[in-house]
């Protein structure tokens, strides 16, 4: 995707976003006590100015699209997509499983992604790196994560 | 009290134990942090500040904001002397602000001189750092007293100028600038309205009465987003690291280095005052200057040290400069400074003329503690250079999961919430994507963190006017602050439409 056709994507979503926040702020109070200026006035503003470079964008990205050259890169999406969904899993399940399982499982998981050797080695690393931070942050520095689920300890 | 006895209050105040141990943690963080490449300034400032959140949880309000706003910006200036250090050795600058430095660095390694241009490089910043402490001590009284002076007409427009700098220097597109600045203060008034006590665009979800917070959005968008961009785009192994060494600069060196390191310091201080100009510019300027005093300007691109010198030295001095507007004025000029304004209101200290007379210590104490720092700096990098060369060989397949749970880590620590934790990697996601699309990401910060104070002087400003616009116009201050930023708007497009080059900032 070049950069041209990502901008009028963009300026769509951009718009979008904009024209949602000028409808909600008709929603807002409209005053504030002792102000003629309520609380509406400055989201109700942005998104006008908003929706208004969206346009201008939109149409500027005519004029960049046939200056963009097209070298295709070739992407690591495997890769990509086993790390994205690993870290969002990594969120999901840090306050059920706790931090020290839940952090080790993703960076093997990410290390093992990036490359598929030594996996003894990613293994020390990734225990090392969990307990490391827990140790430090929890018994040292009296921080609070969740440790390890409740049903284990 | 003059200003001698405020900067020995504030020594007082640095040299105590804890602060030491401090500024000498930012300083060794942030070297490390200029050294690998993937995290620059802004987000290893954004990363660190959780860590020193718990750090100074014990102690006083006043002390813990002292102590962490001490290692938050010895991150940013010591990650601003480790980015030479890749400029010099591989040929690949690790921020934006040391991509001048290849030009020569690179050329010096291969001759073998790879020590005396890294210690040439901290012995640049160093004196930078010192001329940037100098100015900061000296324009730091006068500037507060004048801004005290300033109503919510004239903040609300100065900071408009603010923004209007930045957005204007940022990226190659000055629309997306904008819209990236727009979105910016709209996510700023997710929650809880300051002024009236409305929740705004939170639909009664809880998590948002809170706003979405600053901390969160910039670790996703600079951390991760520079994480996934590296994962996605395979990355070139098996670069050659020059050999660093003899680390001491002949006499030849320093002769010809001490006369660039001088302007380069002077002229990197005064960009780096101006709101969005910042370290890159800095650096650009100062080559092209000394390659333009210089008698044999055919030796620049060859390995000519003044070459180096001069950019280095210019890109610290600009990170001390940034500092004065952030600290009198309370309006950050670029995206890290935003970041350690945004960390100073997390400690409920408002960076403003009112810091220098309500927070003394703060202020005093993290300009004094720069002045130690930058020594810090010296004598950790001269005999450690090859250290930390080393460090660049971290291979990135361990590095880039590991950011991502530190950012994990970070965000949780601070908020505890799963909420943060997918905010965090859906502005990871929408980091990548607009950034690889010449957005750029610091106006975005800028706008979150400058958004709530915007909003409320503009609404007292429009309280005492009865609602009438012109009184931004009608305030003579605010009236020049207002043209300030349209000319900032205005020329680059004027030159522009010349077809005259116009230098953008990528760093923010």
């Amino acid at each position: 995707m070049n950069i041209g056709s990502f901008d009028r994507y963009a300026s769509v979503i951009f718009a979008i976003i904009g024209a949602a926040f000028l409808l909600e702020s008709r929603h807002i109070a409209t005053s504030a006590y002792g102000s003629e200026v309520g609380p509406n006035v400055f989201p109700f503003l942005l998104g006008l100015i908003l929706i208004l470079l969206s346009v201008k964008l939109f149409l500027e990205s005519f004029k960049s699209i046939t200056t963009k050259n097209k070298n295709k890169e070739k992407l690591m999406f495997k890769r990509f997509l086993i790390i994205l969904t690993a870290s969002i899993l990594y969120a999901a399940v840090l306050e059920i499983i706790g931090y020290l399982i839940s952090t080790f499982l993703f960076l093997f998981i990410s290390f093992q992604t990036m490359e598929k050797s030594g996996w003894i080695k990613n293994l020390c690393i990734a225990a090392a790196f969990s307990f490391c931070v827990y140790y430090l942050f929890v018994v040292v520095l009296k921080g609070s994560l969740p440790g390890l689920p409740i049903w284990f300890s | 009290m003059g200003v001698m006895d405020f900067l020995m209050q504030g020594f007082q105040t640095a040299i105590q134990p804890q602060n030491l141990f401090f500024a000498f943690i930012g300083v060794l963080i942030g070297t490390a942090v200029g050294v690998l490449p993937g995290i620059g300034p802004m987000s290893g400032v954004a990363l660190l500040i959780p860590v020193t959140a718990t750090l100074t949880g014990g102690m006083e309000p006043s002390a813990a904001a002292t102590s962490s706003i001490i290692l938050l910006a010895g991150v940013y200036y010591g990650a601003m002397y480790g980015g030479s250090t890749t400029s010099i050795l591989l040929n690949t600058p690790g921020e934006s602000s040391s991509v001048v430095t290849t030009l020569d660095g690179f050329q010096m390694a291969k001759q073998g001189r790879a020590g005396a241009a890294l210690s040439i490089a901290a012995i640049g910043s160093f004196v930078a750092g010192i001329v940037s402490i100098v100015g900061l001590a000296l324009l730091a009284n006068p500037l507060s007293e004048m801004a005290l002076k300033f109503g919510p007409a004239e903040y609300f427009s100065l900071m408009l100028l603010g923004l209007a700098a930045v957005s204007g220097l940022a990226g190659s597109s000055i629309t997306k600038a904008w819209m990236m600045t727009v979105t910016g203060l709209l996510l700023a008034t997710v929650g809880i309205d300051a002024v009236s006590g409305v929740a705004r665009f939170t639909y009664d979800i809880p998590v948002l009465f809170g706003g979405l917070e600053f901390l969160t959005v910039a670790v996703g968008l600079f951390a991760l987003g520079e994480v996934f961009k590296t994962i996605l785009h395979k990355e070139d192994d098996a670069e050659n690291i020059a050999k660093v060494g003899r680390v001491i600069p002949s006499k030849q060196d320093f002769k010809e280095s001490a006369a660039p390191i001088a302007r380069g310091s002077i002229l990197g201080f005064f960009v780096g005052v101006l709101p969005g100009a910042g370290a890159t510019l800095a650096s650009f300027f100062s080559y092209i200057a000394e390659k333009k005093i210089s008698k044999t300007p055919e030796k620049f691109g060859k390995g000519a040290i003044a070459g180096v010198a001069a950019p280095e030295s210019a890109n610290n001095a600009a990170s001390g400069g940034a500092m004065i507007p952030l600290l009198t004025l309370g309006i950050p000029g670029s995206g890290t400074t935003a970041i350690l304004m945004g960390a100073l209101i997390m400690y409920n200290i408002q960076p403003g003329p009112l810091l220098f007379s309500d927070h003394p210590d703060v202020a005093w104490g993290l300009i004094a503690s720069m002045f130690i720092g930058n020594l810090m700096l010296l004598i950790l990098n001269m005999p450690l250079v090859k250290v930390f060369a080393k460090i660049i060989e971290t291979p990135p397949k361990y590095l880039l999961p590991i950011i991502i749970a530190i950012s994990v880590f970070g965000v949780y620590a601070v908020q505890v919430t799963t909420f943060d934790l997918y905010l965090l990697i859906g502005f990871g996601l929408a980091g990548y994507l607009l950034a690889k699309n010449d957005y750029p990401l610091a106006p975005l910060v800028l706008g979150l963190v400058l958004g709530p104070m915007i909003e409320n002087n503009m609404r007292r400003a429009l309280t005492t006017s009865n609602g009438d616009f012109m009184v931004f116009i009608q305030h003579p201050i605010s009236a020049i602050f207002l043209i300030c930023s349209v000319l900032w708007i205005l020329i680059p497009f004027l030159l522009k439409l010349k077809g005259k080059d116009v230098v953008v900032n990528v760093e923010g």
